[in-house]
């Protein structure tokens, strides 16, 4: 902990007398570099692999325990649905077909309680595929990045006791460290952005900088000028969330299909943590039973024609881009919180100056006030 | 003596100014903390209205514009029909079955589809219904179980959650460290014994006699010490050092007097400043806000097992007039304890996945009907969320406080070696 402090102390000493003192021994420099590089990596770098270790962890371990679960309504429906045939071959060999209103009555009691059945199995979670389908890697590790983004999206959650018992203590450990991630991360974005910005802004108004200079040259007064501070405006932060969320809109549009209006619901119930699970790519609820199909029809007849094969096949490899969707994911949380500290300095400074309009309004009517009573009051005192 | 100066200063005061300074603590007090529940409280009953009209337009829309549902059941039936009739002769009866099993499937699989993708709207968008979702937006819990369908419902929960998630946060933080402040009031005068004045003095006093022994055996020892190397010293000339030695010695006995007469200086105000400042820097242990932790999740079950009694009874009342073929409203999964427990976590740390929801029970009762549970549930996340903020408030300041300690043990260790 002292070390980084130290190292931290000696890096703000570069950056303030980089220019000041170029005769520092090479060997020297070289050391100080590889200190701050490495100050830099187990801080920033190694927060964000230590996230992305922790979700790949926690996804082979949901992975090891999800998949004992032992799926029992699958066999279940298969058997309700063989019951329902048998049920109705008896109803067909004692009516006939000679009394359909009679047959037509009797099967429609059947159809309807097995509805019934099947309704009451889809709201407890009955999804259609077995634990090992819904488990993939890729699956898993956007669960675990969900849990501990607290996004919840709830598309795929844990069945086995087990698995509930094991989400609430990889939640508890996972959380901080995402939370750790989001400050740092935040940090160093805001940091890198308000550099780039200053230098886009010294570039635009070079030459008023430079005139400028040269009069604080004559005036000698320099050090001044180059201190002042330079605040990134909100706009410009608007402007970087605005434009990451559309890259993300035009990006799952494209992949999964989805209207544009969607996609950016989808973006923008992400980045808030919201999470409302109705749209999910890849794995998404609505496409489970396409997916599906999808690869049996595949596996069965290869000879379709060849547009449907590749449609076919878009919509089985989801699976890969949902890696993709996860880095997605942790670099927009960066980014928000980026915006976040950017925007809290912002803000910071306007209601400092309202602050002080304020003050100075208020002086201003008080002195008024102040001066009518007191005319008055001399006025008064004059009477009297 | 400042303080002392300005308490005086203060008992002076007229009482008409006092008064005035009550009411205004008390006008600032509603506004920052009355004022911020009332309006998230306000802003999600606005919410709850604005979507379920939205939600009910399109639904009504909707009705009127598409034709109605395709009816499953009836398709189905009409399926098995034709192929019952042409396989009447044959009396085949694996191969009928077969038939039946493959249709069977595409009914289930049409079944599936329209219950995911159209539940019942007009159920589900009920005020309260309405209310919980808005709630879960502005939490940013998001269970899901309830989205909005319409293109309008979706841009207005984009809106309505950039404006609302920041109140929400203003929210808490503003009642977690009221709480916060409150909890640890109540934590000193209850768990430290502050609310009996008898205990704290006797404690202080107590504290203080420990360091006067210590000060009086630390002036002895060095009184010794420094007798035994004079008197290596002075053995040589010790007529010479005779002299200063006594000197010596009784600079460090008045020194060691001196101390003991401050010790000796306390009084009444003194010990009560000391009882003020010590509650300021009370910070409470970690253990005691990870069992506030788990306390509610206590809570959180016990409350359930009382809904599912009353759950149960609603729900025989309400199977009697579904009709079979609609969506059926599953039983109330009883939840055991793990269940309870996991729910409560996922809520509260604002994951949701939504695969457990307090909602579902509030959404199968009459529409335009408030329920009991419904407002208990509503409650108990807008009131556990400020405790759980509560919670990292105080072990904030522990955490603080323990890493600045290890700060200070890691500098005087570097000190050492050096």
């Amino acid at each position: 902990m002292s070390k980084s402090v130290r190292s931290s102390r000696h890096n703000s000493r570069a950056g303030s007398s980089n220019s000041s003192s170029p005769s520092t021994p090479p060997r020297k420099r070289v050391k100080r570099c590889c200190r701050n590089f490495v100050t830099f990596m187990c801080t920033q770098l190694g927060v964000g692999a230590l996230i992305v270790l922790y979700a790949i962890f926690g996804a082979l371990s949901f992975m090891h325990i999800e998949r004992e679960y032992i799926d029992e309504t699958t066999d279940y429906v298969i058997k309700l649905r063989h019951n329902c045939a048998e049920k109705m071959w008896n109803i067909t060999e004692k009516f006939n077909t000679f009394d359909r209103s009679e047959w037509q009555n009797n099967t429609i009691d059947i159809l309807l309680e097995y509805q019934a059945e099947i309704a009451t199995l889809i709201k407890n979670g009955y999804v259609g595929r077995t634990p090992e389908q819904i488990w993939s890697f890729p699956a898993a590790l956007m669960f675990c990045l969900s849990v501990i983004t607290m996004i919840g999206y709830g598309n795929m959650v844990p069945r086995t006791p087990w698995g509930k018992g094991f989400t609430v203590i990889y939640a508890t450990f996972g959380i901080p460290l995402y939370i750790l991630y989001f400050l740092n991360m935040g940090k160093v974005l805001a940091r890198s952005f308000k550099f780039l910005y200053r230098s886009l802004h010294e570039c635009a108004h070079e030459r008023t900088i430079y005139d400028s200079h040269l009069e604080a040259l004559e005036n000698g007064s320099l050090s001044i000028l180059q201190r002042k501070k330079i605040i990134v405006p909100s706009t410009a932060c608007l402007w970087v969330i605005i434009s990451y969320i559309l890259t993300g809109t035009i990006m799952f549009a494209n992949w999964e299909k989805w209207s544009f209006l969607n996609s950016f619901y989808f973006c923008m119930t992400s980045l808030c943590k919201i999470g409302f699970g109705d749209f999910v790519p890849g794995a998404s609820l609505v496409t489970a039973a396409d997916i599906e199909a999808a690869s049996l029809k595949i596996k069965e007849d290869a000879s379709a024609d060849p547009e449907e094969i590749f449609n076919m096949q878009l919509i089985t490899d989801q699976n890969s881009k949902l890696a993709i969707n996860f880095f997605y994911m942790l670099v927009g949380m960066g980014l928000v919180s980026m915006c976040y500290n950017l925007m809290r300095e912002a803000v910071r400074m306007k209601i400092k100056e309202i602050k002080e309009d304020t003050k100075l309004c208020l002086e201003d009517t008080r002195a008024r006030f102040m001066g009518c009573c007191g005319t008055r009051e001399y006025y008064d005192e004059d009477y009297y | 003596m400042s303080s002392r100066r300005s308490s005086f200063r203060k008992r002076q005061k007229p009482p008409f100014e006092r008064f005035k300074d009550r009411c205004r603590q008390f006008t600032a007090f509603m506004f920052s903390n009355v004022g911020i529940i009332l309006l998230v409280i306000f802003y999600t009953i606005g919410g709850a209205f604005i979507f379920q009209a939205i939600e009910l337009f399109e639904y009504e829309r909707l009705r009127t514009h598409k034709t109605v549902k395709r009816n499953f059941g009836d398709e189905c039936l009409q399926e098995i029909w034709e192929i019952t009739a042409q396989n009447i002769s044959f009396y085949d009866n694996k191969y009928y079955k077969a038939k039946v099993n493959e249709i069977l499937l595409k009914f289930q699989r049409g079944i599936a589809h329209q219950n995911l993708l159209d539940p019942e709207v007009d159920k589900q968008w009920s005020f309260s219904g309405a209310f919980l979702y808005s709630l879960t937006v502005i939490t940013t819990i998001g269970y899901g179980n309830i989205s909005p369908k319409s293109d309008w419902g979706k841009l207005v929960t984009i809106l309505y959650a950039i404006i609302g998630m920041p109140l929400f946060l203003l929210y808490l933080s503003n009642i977690g460290d009221v709480l916060a402040k409150s909890f640890k009031w109540i934590y000193s005068k209850v768990c430290l014994c502050r609310i009996c004045p008898g205990v704290a003095r006797r404690r202080i006093i107590r504290e203080r006699r420990k360091l006067r022994r210590l000060a009086l055996s630390k002036a002895l020892h060095d009184m010794e010490s420094r007798r035994s190397s004079s008197s290596t010293s002075g053995s040589r000339s010790s007529n010479s050092s005779s002299s200063s030695y006594y000197s010596e010695e009784t600079e460090t006995s008045t020194q060691s007097m001196s101390a003991l007469e401050i010790f000796e200086e306390e009084n009444d105000s003194d010990i009560e400043r000391e009882i003020r400042m010590n509650t300021d820097e009370i910070t409470v242990p970690l253990m005691v806000c990870v069992i506030i932790m788990i306390r509610l999740d206590c809570v959180e079950w016990i409350s359930t097992n009382k809904i599912k009694i009353k759950f149960c009874f609603k729900c025989i009342h309400s199977r009697s007039y579904i009709l079979a073929g609609a969506i059926l409203f599953s039983r109330w999964e009883e939840w055991d304890y793990l269940d309870g427990s996991y729910f409560c976590f996922i809520s509260l740390s604002s994951i949701g996945f939504g695969d457990l929801v307090p909602g579902e029970r509030v959404i199968t009762a009459d529409k335009d009907k408030v329920e009991v549970s419904f407002i208990l549930c509503a409650v108990y996340l807008l009131l556990g969320m400020a405790l759980i903020a509560m919670c990292f408030n105080l072990m904030q300041e522990q955490v603080i406080h323990n890493v600045r300690a290890i700060k200070r043990a890691f500098k005087s260790c570097f000190r050492c070696r050096r």
